[in-house]
């Protein structure tokens, strides 16, 4: 498990390298410690707690789970643990209200699983 | 050389799409979506902002028995459009005959 | 005493840059400054995953990431995945389509804005 702080090290430094240039608007600042959704190209759904990021859009995403929508059954949920998530396979990062998705009852949400990006 | 020389010389793909300024043009896209709309502003990787607009996208679904192709296109209109660059494969100027 | 090499506001590469290539960068500027423009309006971005978020444009970059607040898929029923999102951040390569909201576009400001750019590129 010694690999969890490397990582943290690694999110702290590319923090403050984004500080530097915070020209960019688009930047995840404000969402660092905050649980997200990630919606990949390939259409999945990771939902964790963002840890760093970078110009790229590279991210770290901390104890992630994957949510799987299905029309089937409700939506299953995937521990995947620590992942580093590459910037060009991302498509959305959203901040998740946490009071709202505890709301939700993913037993009983069923939907088609999100379509990949097709450039 | 003259300012409306200029203006009218058109020696690059993208010096015909500036003469479509404000000029109804068609916009043929990647995986079969096609665009109607007044071209409003464009930059060099063809992002474009078009105005009354209307989307025609075709899909082809092959029936489950007789596997044969059906081909369905739906339209729907939009006041303005920003359209990113990348997915766009060809610009046509107004039909001087349409 | 000697002046500092770098003052006030130069703070990127770019700016050292001579006069074609500046006026080549606002070339690329164009929608970047027209967003930037738009920021606290409601906009649909539509992706290409077939996804369409609604909400207010918060912020935007160079790249056209956006950001949105207060956002709601469009369909609801059939897209429940960001049902517990309020805010997001959307990669500029994945945008198909941005619907604008009427009030938002000065046609003319937007001609003469494209005009000057196709020439000065």
């Amino acid at each position: 498990m010694s690999c969890i702080y490397d990582f943290s090290i690694l999110s702290t430094t590319s923090l403050s390298c984004i500080r530097v240039s915070e020209m960019s608007a688009g930047t995840l600042e404000s969402l660092v410690g905050q649980t997200i959704s990630v919606i990949t190209n390939d259409g999945r759904i990771i939902v964790g707690v963002l840890r760093g990021f970078d110009q790229a859009t590279n991210i770290i995403l901390d104890e992630s789970h994957e949510r799987v929508y299905s029309t089937k059954i409700g939506v299953q949920q995937l521990v995947l643990g620590l992942y580093i998530i590459r910037g060009d396979n991302i498509s959305v990062v959203g901040e998740v209200d946490e009071e709202l998705d505890a709301s939700l009852d993913l037993e009983k949400l069923k939907a088609h699983p999100l379509k990949p990006v097709v450039h | 050389m003259g300012s409306t020389e200029e203006e009218s010389a058109v020696k690059e793909p993208l010096d015909l799409i500036r003469l479509s300024l404000d000029e109804r043009i068609y916009v043929k896209l990647r995986h079969d979506r096609e665009l109607r709309g007044k071209l409003h502003a464009y930059d060099q990787h063809l992002n474009m902002i078009l105005g009354d607009v209307e989307e025609i996208v075709t899909t082809v679904e092959i029936d489950d028995e007789t596997y044969e192709e059906i081909v369905r296109t739906t339209r729907r209109t939009v006041p303005f459009l920003f359209v990113r660059g990348d997915g766009v494969i060809l610009v046509s100027p107004p039909l001087r005959t349409a | 005493m000697a002046p500092p090499l770098f003052v006030g506001d130069v703070t990127l590469p770019l700016q050292f840059l001579d006069r074609k290539q500046s006026r080549t960068q606002s070339h690329a500027m164009l929608f970047f400054s027209y967003f930037k423009d738009l920021v606290g309006r409601e906009v649909t971005v539509e992706l290409k995953n077939d996804l369409a978020i609604r909400g207010t444009l918060i912020s935007v970059d160079q790249y056209l990431n956006i950001k949105l607040e207060n956002t709601r898929a469009v369909d609801q029923d059939n897209f429940p995945h960001m049902l517990s999102v309020r805010n997001c951040f959307i990669r500029g390569s994945v945008v198909r389509y941005v619907q604008l909201p009427p009030e938002g576009v000065d046609v003319d400001l937007l001609h003469d804005a494209t005009r000057r750019e196709a020439r000065g590129g």
